[in-house]
């Protein structure tokens, strides 16, 4: 990757020490979370619990990576948990309805692209804030799964289509991780060196100034929901995949972890600052901080309340705001 | 109230001749030799300027003369470099807006600062609801009203003050906002005599409201002092009672309005020595022999401008000329396709005529440079590359399957630095460490790096130091001898006349007289000025006909 990112522009940053902040702090918050747990736990270094570990990553990695696009263009995407809510649903029906294998995949992939284009649309051209549009969804596709679910976990039986996510085409790494691994690769791509990449940068960094240059705004806007959509349509169909099941709860705690590691990673709300690449960081955060306190034998409530001041002192320590007059 | 002393109730409730009687030689406000910088651009020149009690005390010049930055170290927005503010004969320092409005030196600005989904009291009284409390710190909103009714009593205006403020026109709320900054500081703060600063204040006033205003200004200099900026020359002389004339930062004159008029007002403000060297009048070639390839047809947009046709040849600079409230930029915006316009084409060339769109337009070789460089012009935090290539991504630096072609992104970068000069370190800094100068070379490097037919400047070269103006200017003269068409529009009358072929005069959003300008026949700036002022240039007028005129125009 180092050929890579040393063509990449140096993300814009003032001073030395903001540099040192934005880009290897999470590294190093990385790496003490994993010696905390290592002495503070038996289980958390055990072959076992790292390919739960990975697992989990992985999931959060597919989801986060399309909303991250959204994020650096100056919007948001709520609606990512409950789209891989919806497509996993959808998956499954599909599965069992039409006796689909790992075709199944191709479904989730469309399905959640479709979505995201249905939030892009109404967002971009509807003039209605991103919030408020993935906000509404985020209520209609939740009901939309629960409809077809009718409340409970519907399971399918295709070893093809489960084998996608947890076979293992290299010893001891599930194809999940494989695939958030290739996902992740390929976004960071598009991300630096591709014109959409670029154009995400821009919008988000001044969409007044995209305006009078002729770049076709809207067009983009939609086609990074799009994208959002379809990689949480991704993650969805795999999450499934990797649990042999669909029920009322997946992609559940996705609202709340899928943004927490985009900014955590160091991708800024208010848009232009950051990139795809950092979401990696904060997913092994957030995913990091689950497993571990879930070892520890914290409960679930404590660990929501650390999580969440995770989330702020991230973006207190992480991120220039110097020049932030006004606060929303 | 029964045991304080009756001196001291007389203050709070004072009337404008016990104040009259008080110190009225001495001068409430003393500015001594103040002067601002910003980095080679001297924007205030060692300017000393006073304000008598009870005096209205008007400041003009052009854009770019230095009245703004003035007002901003007044009013504590700016510091400046050196110089002395003395404020009933103590020297003041204000670090910010609040603390020089508690020192008694309140301002409105040009733009409006009320907030308009609460009440007009609440607005009236904004920032010092803490006066108004009773126990618990609850608001006593009884004592607002009821202060907020004085106010708009002794302002004349005829306002319920329990409305919502936006239920008011944009008009009356300007002359709410006077009334708060005026009258709030001695009837609320206690201050015995304020100094307010007018920028602009009638600039957004419908007619109707004028007369208002004039009376407001009267009543409020029995209470305090008025220091007033205006265009409106006519108005300065009616309202004040000194005039200052800046020009380039430096004071160049201090009259009675009663011994001065408008053409003496119009004389010291721009007369100026125009270089034609500056310019580079000595490379403007006669071009009417040129294809038109820019041409916009009945271009107009409600409220902004109307019914605009020009031509633009080939090789040409079309200057276009016009009081702040022309339209001009907002015609530019509709001709650039930025703000698509109600009406009207545009032609490019050999195209056909088309609805004015972005996209297009830079496709088949438009260029628009905004006037506002950092919020429209350019994404200041990113690097100096990504700023030159913005325009670019569709065709030059994007290959078929978007791909991004970094190198060559850096390549023409570098190009740009060396080409025009641009002073930095490399083609990675983020534009926010260039100076306004080499900014402004960023942008107009965007629009170097493709085939560019047309290039459309709003206010190229402002807040650019005179170095960089130059080069801006020869780069302009360069572009024009490859045959490029160049829209020029802009505040800076010597700009205008140096560097046109010929000057379209707007006023209210129309053109109202064209002005050719060939180098041995160039109009002197008096003449531009009294064109983009006089209400009979061209016979349509500076003001909008009626109804019953087009109804005229279409029997004849």
């Amino acid at each position: 990757m180092a050929s890579l990112f040393s063509t990449l522009f140096a993300p814009p940053r003032r001073h030395h020490l903001d540099v040192i902040a934005g880009m290897w702090l999470p590294v190093i918050v990385v790496l003490f979370i994993i010696l905390f747990f290592t002495f503070a736990t038996d289980a958390f270094m055990t072959l076992r619990n790292l390919r739960a570990i990975s697992g989990q990553a992985s999931a959060l990695l597919l989801a986060c990576l399309g909303a991250t696009f959204v994020v650096l263009m100056g919007s948001i995407d709520l609606s990512v948990g409950a789209i891989v809510l919806l497509v996993g649903a959808i998956t499954v029906n599909a599965i069992n309805a039409l006796g689909l294998g790992v075709e199944a995949l191709a479904v989730g992939i469309l399905v959640g692209a479709l979505l995201g284009t249905a939030n892009g649309v109404i967002f971009a051209y509807g003039k209605i804030p991103s919030f408020v549009v993935t906000l509404g969804s985020l209520s209609i596709f939740t009901g939309a799964a629960w409809e077809l679910l009718q409340g409970r976990a519907i399971r399918y039986d295709s070893s093809n289509f489960e084998n996608l996510a947890i076979g293992q085409l290299i010893p001891f790494v599930q194809n999940i991780g494989l695939f958030a691994i290739g996902a992740w690769l390929v976004m960071v791509f598009v991300c630096f060196k591709t014109r959409f990449g670029r154009y995400m940068f821009i919008i988000g960094g001044g969409e007044a100034v995209a305006r009078t240059t002729g770049i076709p705004v809207r067009r983009y806007k939609v086609t990074a929901f799009a994208l959002s959509g379809m990689m949480a349509g991704l993650a969805g169909a795999l999450a499934v995949a990797r649990l042999g099941t669909a029920g009322p709860t997946l992609g559940q705690d996705l609202l709340l972890n899928s943004l927490a590691a985009i900014v955590v990673g160091g991708t800024s709300l208010s848009g232009g600052v950051g990139g795809v690449h950092r979401t990696l960081i904060g997913v092994l955060i957030i995913a990091l901080l689950d497993n571990g306190l879930n070892l520890m034998g914290v409960n679930q409530y404590s660990q929501m309340m650390v999580k969440g001041a995770v989330v702020i002192a991230a973006v207190l320590v992480g991120q220039d705001r110097s020049k932030s007059v006004v606060m929303k | 109230m029964d045991n304080v002393p009756t001196a001291i109730r007389e203050k709070r409730v004072w009337s404008g001749e016990t104040r009259l009687a008080m110190n009225d030689s001495t001068p409430v406000l003393r500015v001594r030799n103040l002067t601002k910088r910003y980095g080679d651009n001297t924007v205030l020149d060692r300017v000393s300027i006073e304000v008598g009690r009870h005096e209205i005390v008007g400041i003009v010049g052009e854009n770019g003369a230095g009245k703004t930055t003035l007002f901003n170290i007044l009013s504590g927005v700016v510091e400046a470099d050196s110089g002395q503010v003395e404020l009933n004969g103590e020297e003041i320092d204000p670090g910010d807006y609040h603390s020089a409005t508690l020192l008694g030196i309140s301002r409105v600005f040009q733009e409006q600062a009320l907030i308009p989904n609460i009440k007009v009291y609440e607005n009236l009284l904004l920032s010092h609801e803490a006066l108004f409390t009773r126990a618990l710190q609850l608001i006593d909103s009884g004592k607002m009203i009821a202060t907020a009714e004085a106010i708009v009593r002794e302002g004349g205006l005829d306002i319920d003050v329990t409305r919502r403020t936006s239920d008011y026109s944009f008009s009356k709320r300007q002359l709410i906002e006077i009334a708060r900054a005026c009258l709030v500081p001695s009837m609320v703060l206690g201050i015995e005599h304020p100094v307010v600063l007018l920028d602009e204040p009638t600039a957004a006033l419908e007619k109707s409201d004028e007369e208002r205003f004039f009376d407001l200004m009267k009543r409020l200099k029995t209470r305090g002092s008025l220091v007033f900026v205006s265009h409106r020359l006519t108005e300065i002389l009616e309202v004040c009672d000194t005039v200052y004339v800046l020009k380039d930062g430096k004071l160049v004159a201090r009259l009675r309005a009663a011994e001065a008029n408008e053409r003496m007002l119009h004389g010291l403000m721009v007369g100026r020595e125009r270089d034609a060297d500056y310019y580079h009048e000595g490379e403007q070639r006669d071009v009417s022999d040129q294809a038109v390839v820019f041409q916009t047809e009945g271009l107009s947009s409600a409220g902004r401008y109307s019914n605009i046709s020009l031509e633009v040849h080939a090789g040409e600079v079309l200057g276009i000329g016009g009081l702040l409230d022309s339209g001009k930029s907002e015609f530019g915006k509709g001709a650039a396709g930025i703000v698509a316009p109600d009406r009207g084409t545009v032609t490019l060339g050999a195209h056909p005529a088309r609805r004015p769109e972005v996209r297009d337009l830079v496709g088949k070789g438009v260029g628009y440079v905004p006037a506002e460089r950092l919020t429209e012009g350019m994404i200041s935090p990113f690097p100096l590359a990504w700023n030159v290539t913005m325009a670019s991504g569709g065709d030059i630096f994007a290959n078929r399957l978007g791909i991004w072609r970094n190198q060559h992104e850096i390549d023409v970068a570098e190009r740009s630095i060396e080409l025009l000069n641009i002073k930095a370190d490399n083609a990675k800094v983020p534009c926010e460490r260039l100076s306004g100068g080499n900014q402004q070379k960023v942008v107009l490097a965007r629009w170097l790096c493709r085939q560019l037919k047309v290039l459309i400047l709003d206010n190229p070269t402002r807040g650019v130091d005179a170095g960089a103006k130059e080069e801006i200017y020869q780069l302009i003269r360069g572009l024009t001898a490859d045959g490029v068409a160049v829209m020029l529009i802009t505040d800076d009358l010597l700009e205008l006349i140096g560097l046109s072929n010929r000057i379209a005069i707007m006023q209210h959003g129309r053109v109202t007289k064209m002005v050719p300008a060939a180098p041995d026949g160039k109009p002197s700036e008096r003449q531009l000025i009294e064109l983009m002022l006089s209400s009979d240039a061209n016979g349509a007028g500076g003001r909008r006909p009626q109804a019953t005129e087009y109804v005229e125009a279409v029997v004849a």
